[in-house]
């Protein structure tokens, strides 16, 4: 096969002490910046692209797509160990992970999250290596119709999330998706529930939101409680156990499919993969319970889709020069600054580099595993540190941010008065996953219906000739019928209970 | 909103206590460039090489900040509301700034005159392409079909109120086609939409696609005065005979009203040399992005006669929503 | 505990509430199909009834005799602590554009710090200038990460 002596031979360029190196810097620097909360993988790749300036196009690349997938894992570390997503997509990791830490086991947590990153990212790679080309120009097929029923496929999952009450978990994905309304509309292009403040016309600022809901109202929780750590719990372990390895592997494998198949559509963004496999992973459980209160599944299969979705969307962004998300966006930008057009001559053109580069994702992927598993001590050791101490420091970088993100403080406000809500929901115990996923899924939602209208002429009649989109239309309906009707098999997921 | 007064007021009151800056002292500290788009975006990549190289000659840093959001309506009125004194610079996109201005539900704080344009860097020139596939081989072609079948044809934009907006409207204008216009958010979308078969013609820029015209994507036309240099087989719409239909992106330097004149001619000397120099010249050629240097009375002339042409198509986009 | 669900059930309701008339301000209809107010006016309505139905269910709850004991709003050495932080970030977020951020994070830092028990002069006096000069530092010269200035300059 013509591709794998492309690749034999990118993987000897790959492993050349230079683009080893570059790798390396590239996963150290991009796992600091996925720590340092609201940086943001977008702005910190961003930031880094004049370190690249210097090198040649090849090494570049797999400098900047290390930094890439290292900020994906540097998200989980805040997440774990102090409620604090680093990103936006490590939202998820902080309920079972955080929990997990709260008992101690933030060493099997951030291990389970670098193996199932490793196995996501390496199984993405090698489904790339094999089917990129056919995929991504199906992948296309995906038009807006689609995208919609995906997005209101993705908001059933509520109901998966939902314990208990489900009329609470339902009024917070209302609440959530009403909140979500906030900024210009997709119809007009105009304002809505602005109150005249520009600020808002980009939508309430998904990012200070969550810090808030998560960081904040943690730090607020345990200032009440008056502890004298952040987390109280000795730590039990530094590594998963050797059973709950074994555990997950189900949770790994499925999460690489869903990160897999959801990151070769374009625009996707990497909350909705992770959710999903959050989700399914508590649906297929025998005892879903568990999550939300320190399922080691619930990490591994979040943390696993997240890394397959990463180095999928480098599918689109190779083979079809498609950017998936603003992070992916950034790195499309930078090849082109360094004299690379990503897009389908990018493998008849410069098939050597494209396979190095292909090549280093594995080698990044490998790279990252072997960094960060003996430094999960290291990090949990953090833990250790007085709250006051702890407490000062969060808010600082929170602080940066939420500030950071648009020079605004505007948003650091929003932080702070979303932590305090984030505070008042968890003591009345008010699930706040749903609203954080109809935060996102919202806007998406919203606009993807309205450019599928544009498309049809206002005919709904648009969704009957997609057998795709009345597929993923068919799953809500089918969620809800289930939920109404069969009582009895509920019961499980009823005695389970998120956030 | 007490936080906006707030700084408005001190702002005011900082400017009348300290002494005007003088250009002989100017620049003393980095200044600011802030670009209304998100980093990583064309407009974005352009800034950063142009400030890059810029800063050679200016003598201190000049550090871009991207404040994106609400199709660059947050970052104008940041430059806007920046104090005049050199150290602020803006980005100024047109037309989508005059578009903001123009649309009343957008409430725009700034208008066109709260900015001082001073060198232009870059104009981007509307591009019309189809797949590779399609059955229009011509723009003639596709506007006889849109006419024959008013509202069936579709046409996609990287926005509303993007130039490609009103490129579309000008057509329709100037050829009695109708489309059905679909607005994407920016050109990644763009790209699926046409490549994945699901809009029939993209109205959109020369520099983000140029490079994949070819057997992947047909162009039909560059709605300019001349060929682009980039896409050199493409015709333009002026020998096509649609000579109203001239629509560009263009991106140039600006700074806040009231920036005092020998300062902005630092700035416009600095930046010239910039883009006339060959390393931008080379960069942009890489990118698709030609450079169109535009300084003084010719760029100030730019400025005002966009602002009229856009007035007439936005108001037209306006009546139809 | 049933209390307080039952008063932010109420605020939810307030909230859709709102949201149901600021929707009707805005076209429902469009020609295409749903207007701007189309999803906000149907989700709060949705929402309003949902919050109605909570509201019942939480009132018929039978009253649990732990939840007397928790109380909602922090109180006590812990509430001081809670209070501590949200008054000391909101003074932050006041001044920080006006004093700059090394000043403003300065003082934050000290007063935070000193608020969460801390009394040792020199771990205060380390917070205070690494939390603020060099954490500005950092960000600002290594990571390009814009932070005020402030009117002062500092």
């Amino acid at each position: 096969m013509e591709s794998l002596s492309h690749l034999l031979s990118g993987f000897a360029a790959a492993l050349s002490w230079y683009y080893l190196a570059y790798a390396l810097a590239g996963c150290v620097l991009g796992t600091l910046i996925g720590v340092l909360p609201g940086l943001g993988p977008a702005a910190g790749t961003a930031i880094l692209i004049p370190l690249t300036f210097n090198l040649d196009a090849t090494g570049a690349i797999i400098m900047l797509s290390a930094i890439y997938y290292g900020a994906m894992y540097g998200g989980t570390i805040t997440s774990v160990l102090i409620n604090v997503p680093g990103e936006a997509a490590s939202v998820v990791t902080c309920i079972d992970g955080h929990a997990m830490a709260r008992q101690g086991r933030a060493g099997s947590a951030l291990g389970i999250a670098a193996i199932g990153s490793f196995v996501g990212g390496v199984l993405a790679t090698v489904a790339l290596v094999v089917v990129a080309m056919p995929l991504a120009t199906l992948a296309l097929k995906f038009g807006p119709a689609e995208f919609f029923a995906l997005m209101v496929a993705g908001l059933c999952l509520v109901v998966g999330l939902a314990g208990k009450n489900i009329v609470a978990a339902l009024l917070m994905t209302v609440i959530g998706l009403l909140f979500a309304m906030i900024g210009l509309d997709p119809v007009r292009g105009a304002p809505r529930f602005t109150f005249g403040m520009e600020e808002l016309f980009d939508g309430i600022g998904f990012v200070p939101v969550v810090m808030g809901l998560f960081g904040v109202a943690e730090l607020l929780l345990a200032a009440e409680k008056r502890q004298a750590r952040m987390i109280e719990a000795e730590l039990k372990n530094w590594l998963p156990t050797g059973q709950e390895v074994r555990d997950c592997v189900g949770p790994i494998g499925r999460g690489t499919v869903v990160g897999f198949v959801l990151g070769l559509i374009p625009g996707v963004g990497a909350i909705v993969p992770t959710f999903m496999a959050y989700v399914i992973e508590k649906r297929v459980s025998k005892t879903p319970e568990r999550f939300g209160k320190g399922a080691i599944e619930g990490v591994a299969s979040a943390e696993t889709a997240n890394n397959a979705y990463a180095n999928a969307a480098m599918v689109p962004l190779l083979a079809l020069g498609i950017p998936s998300s603003p992070t992916i966006a950034v790195l499309m930008g930078a090849f082109i600054i360094n004299g690379i057009t990503p897009g389908p001559f990018l493998f008849q053109e410069q098939p050597a580099l494209v396979w190095t580069v292909i090549a280093s994702f594995f080698v990044g992927n490998a790279l990252l595993l072997i960094l960060n598993l003996p430094l999960v001590g290291l990090w949990a050791k953090l833990l250790k540190i007085p709250f006051s101490y702890m407490c000062v420091g969060v808010l600082i970088f929170c602080v940066i941010g939420a500030y950071g993100l648009k020079q605004s403080l505007f948003d650091v406000w929003v932080m702070l008065g979303f932590g305090i809500i984030g505070y008042l929901l968890r003591k009345l115990d008010f699930p706040i996953a749903p609203a954080i996923l109809a935060l996102i899924l919202g806007p998406m939602m919203e606009k993807s219906l309205r450019t599928t209208l544009e498309i049809s002429g206002g005919s709904f009649a648009i969704f009957l000739d997609r057998p795709v989109a009345l597929a993923l239309l068919a799953i809500p309906v089918i969620v809800i019928a289930f939920l109404l009707f069969k009582p009895r098999s509920l019961d499980k997921l009823r005695e389970s209970d998120i956030d | 909103m007490f936080i906006r007064r707030r700084t408005l007021l001190a702002a005011s009151a900082a400017t009348a206590i300290a002494p005007p800056a003088l250009a002989q002292n100017y620049p003393r500290r980095a200044v600011q460039l802030v670009v209304a788009f998100p980093a990583g975006g064309s407009t974005d990549v352009g800034a950063r090489i142009l400030a890059g190289l810029a800063e050679k000659d200016f003598g201190q840093p000049i550090t871009v900040v991207n404040k994106g959001g609400a199709g660059g309506q947050i970052g104008f009125t940041e430059i806007a509301r920046a104090r005049p004194d050199g150290y602020t610079l803006g980005f100024l996109n047109l037309p989508g700034m005059n578009t903001i201005t123009l649309d009343p539900e957008r409430k725009a704080v700034f208008t066109i005159d709260s900015f001082i344009p001073i060198v232009n860097q870059v104009l981007d020139p509307g591009f019309i392409w189809v797949k590779g596939d399609s059955p229009y081989k011509t723009l003639a072609e596709l506007t006889d079909a849109a006419k024959k079948n008013p509202g069936k044809i579709s046409a996609c934009t990287t926005g509303i109120l993007s130039d490609d907006h009103l490129a579309i409207l000008m057509v329709q204008e100037a050829t009695g086609a109708e489309f059905r216009i679909v607005h994407f958010d920016g050109g990644a979308q763009q790209l699926t939409g046409v490549l994945g078969g699901h809009v029939d013609v993209a109205f959109d820029n020369v520099g983000s696609v140029f490079k994949r015209v070819g057997t992947e994507i047909r162009g039909l036309a560059v709605t300019d005065v001349v060929r682009s240099k980039f896409l050199p087989q493409v015709p333009c719409t002026k020998e096509l005979g649609l000579t109203t239909v001239i629509s560009s992106s263009t991106r140039g330097v600006g700074a806040p009203k009231g920036t005092p004149a020998d300062i902005c001619k630092v700035v416009e000397t600095a930046f010239l040399k910039a883009i006339n120099s060959p390393e931008m010249k080379e960069k942009m050629d890489a990118v698709g992005l030609a450079l169109k240097p535009m300084v003084g009375a010719e760029y100030a002339k730019y400025y005002t006669d966009l602002q009229a042409q856009a007035k007439k198509y936005t108001e037209w986009a306006l009546k139809m929503r | 505990m049933r209390q307080g669900r039952l008063i932010a059930t109420g605020a939810m309701l307030a909230f859709c509430l709102f949201a149901l008339w600021q929707s009707l301000l805005l076209s429902l209809t469009d020609r295409l199909g749903p207007g701007p107010g189309f999803f906000p006016f149907w989700l709060a309505l949705i929402g309003a009834a949902l919050s109605v139905a909570l509201l019942f269910t939480t009132f018929r709850e039978a009253a649990d005799p732990a939840d007397a004991e928790t109380r909602i709003m922090p109180h006590g050495a812990g509430g001081k602590r809670w209070l501590a932080i949200v008054a000391l970030l909101a003074a932050l977020t006041m001044v920080m554009e006006f004093t700059g951020f090394r000043i403003a994070m300065l003082a934050f830092n000290v007063a935070l710090v000193v608020a969460l028990g801390e009394r040792r002069w020199w771990i205060i006096a380390v917070f205070a200038v690494l939390g603020s000069y060099g954490v500005y530092y950092v960000f600002t010269t290594w990571l390009d990460v814009l932070l005020p200035v402030g009117r002062i300059g500092f």
